[in-house]
């Protein structure tokens, strides 16, 4: 148990330097940017105390806003998500599941892909909406918006099937 | 009362949220006034000590283009110092002999550059930013302007000890006047938002002659110099009203590889922005 929150830890701290690092410098045709942050709070165990999770998911997202300038943005789509967490798992995930068991590609796609595209839209809508109250260009902020959801579920998914598979060598 | 306590217990991770969420819009909202505190951003310590460290790697592997760009910049200049040398002489040949003129004749420059490496860039976004190695204690300040090797980049935003953040032209909060190099009438320079290579020239009159690639330049301004390269028209674009009209231009500073910036101390500044307030 004391592993988990050590690694989950670890998890944390390496997708905000990703994040901050990496993946920010990432402008596909000048319109995608994944933000692939939120994978922290797909993957915590889900039986997983509310509290933590909303907590967790302030503290990533406000970090993330001190490393790219955007006081506030970051930290209120993260934490709407967190406290969406739970009824959008019990939208996707049958009851038995719940307590340790950590959703992933390879132990349940059908259901984790469901609630990772969700998961994903809603923290991207919240991000875009509140980037853009100053600017009025709405098929812009669509074409972003959309292709942003698609590439970061598309290398959201690829991270999740990676890590999968080293799980299994070691 | 007890039931409004078991009420709040009993969905307290929601009222958690809510509270957190309000704190992040509150913050949002903050964000829009025009001075913020250093320790929300990029240039406090941890955040450009991390940054720095980073852009070390990643310069490296530019330091072939950077090198090539520095050599033209030098052959350039080389030609400006024959060039002025040679005026020299043909000056001092008649004049150097009347000691007493010569003490006043060169006048402290008005302007000093400040170089300074960018260690972080955001071009993805709505609001862009971007942070530079240096800070107050370089000298820089609030509100000075900042220039690449090509053209404007933008100005000085917050100051911490040992970095700034400056708001660069493609972000929809800048404006700056801006004119035609063979022109005599001012517009405005903003970014729309759709594109980092190219930006607005607008409040043109209508009867303003276009020609494709005509320099646009800075014009009155307290924060450049007059004559600064901003970038190429392009095409002309659309107006918001019909008094006007608005060019599309595109920009001479590249965002995608831009690494050195010269910031532009000022020294008359303050005399100037002071002397135009006791006026309002």
């Amino acid at each position: 148990m004391k592993l988990d929150y050590l690694y989950e830890i670890l998890l944390f701290a390496i997708l905000i330097l990703l994040q901050v690092l990496v993946f920010n410098q990432i402008s596909v045709f000048g319109f995608a940017t994944p933000f692939l942050y939120i994978y922290f709070l797909l993957k915590l165990p889900m039986g997983r105390n509310v509290f933590y999770v909303i907590i967790m998911g302030f503290l990533m997202g406000f970090i993330i806003d001190i490393f790219l300038n955007t006081p506030g943005i970051n930290a209120a789509a993260t934490t709407f998500v967190a406290a969406l967490r739970r009824p959008l798992l019990r939208l996707f995930f049958t009851k038995e599941e719940f307590e340790n068991f950590v959703p992933g590609i390879n132990s349940a796609s059908g259901p984790f892909i469901r609630f990772a595209v969700l998961s994903v839209t809603i923290h991207q809508t919240v991000i875009f909406g509140l980037e853009a109250v100053s600017l009025f260009n709405i098929n812009i902020l669509l074409l972003r918006l959309l292709a942003s959801i698609v590439l970061t579920l598309v290398l959201l998914f690829a991270l999740d099937s990676f890590r999968f598979k080293k799980f299994i060598s070691e | 009362m007890r039931n409004l306590l078991n009420y709040i217990l009993r969905n307290s991770a929601w009222f958690l949220a809510f509270l957190l969420i309000a704190f992040s819009i509150y913050l949002v909202f903050k964000h829009n006034s025009y001075q913020r505190s250093v320790y929300l951003s990029s240039a406090n310590k941890i955040t450009g000590e991390i940054y720095r460290v980073s852009d070390d790697v990643s310069s490296f592997f530019h330091l072939k283009s950077n090198n090539q760009q520095l050599l033209e910049r030098t052959a350039e200049l080389e030609k400006v110092v024959q060039l002025l040398k040679t005026q020299i002489e043909t000056l001092s040949k008649d004049t150097s002999a009347i000691v007493s003129f010569t003490i006043d004749s060169i006048q402290p420059a008005q302007f000093e550059f400040i170089s300074a490496k960018v260690v972080n860039i955001s071009v993805s976004k709505f609001n862009n930013s971007l942070t530079i190695n240096k800070g107050s204690l370089d000298g820089i300040k609030p509100d000075m302007g900042v220039i690449s090797h090509s053209g404007v980049v933008g100005v000085v935003r917050t100051v911490s000890d040992h970095f700034s953040v400056i708001i660069p032209i493609i972000n929809p909060k800048f404006r700056l006047g801006a004119k035609l190099i063979n022109s005599d009438n001012f517009g405005s320079i903003s970014w729309d938002g759709n594109n980092i290579e190219e930006a607005q020239l607008r409040e043109l009159p209508k009867h303003e002659n276009f020609n494709e690639n005509d320099t646009v330049v800075t014009g009155f301004s307290r924060i450049f110099p007059e004559g600064i390269v901003i970038g190429y028209t392009k095409d002309i674009g659309v107006s918001m009203d019909d008094n006007f009209s608005t060019f599309n231009i595109t920009l001479a500073t590249n965002f995608h590889t831009l690494q050195h910036v010269l910031v532009i101390d000022d020294k008359y500044y303050h005399e100037r922005t002071s002397l135009e307030a006791s006026v309002n």
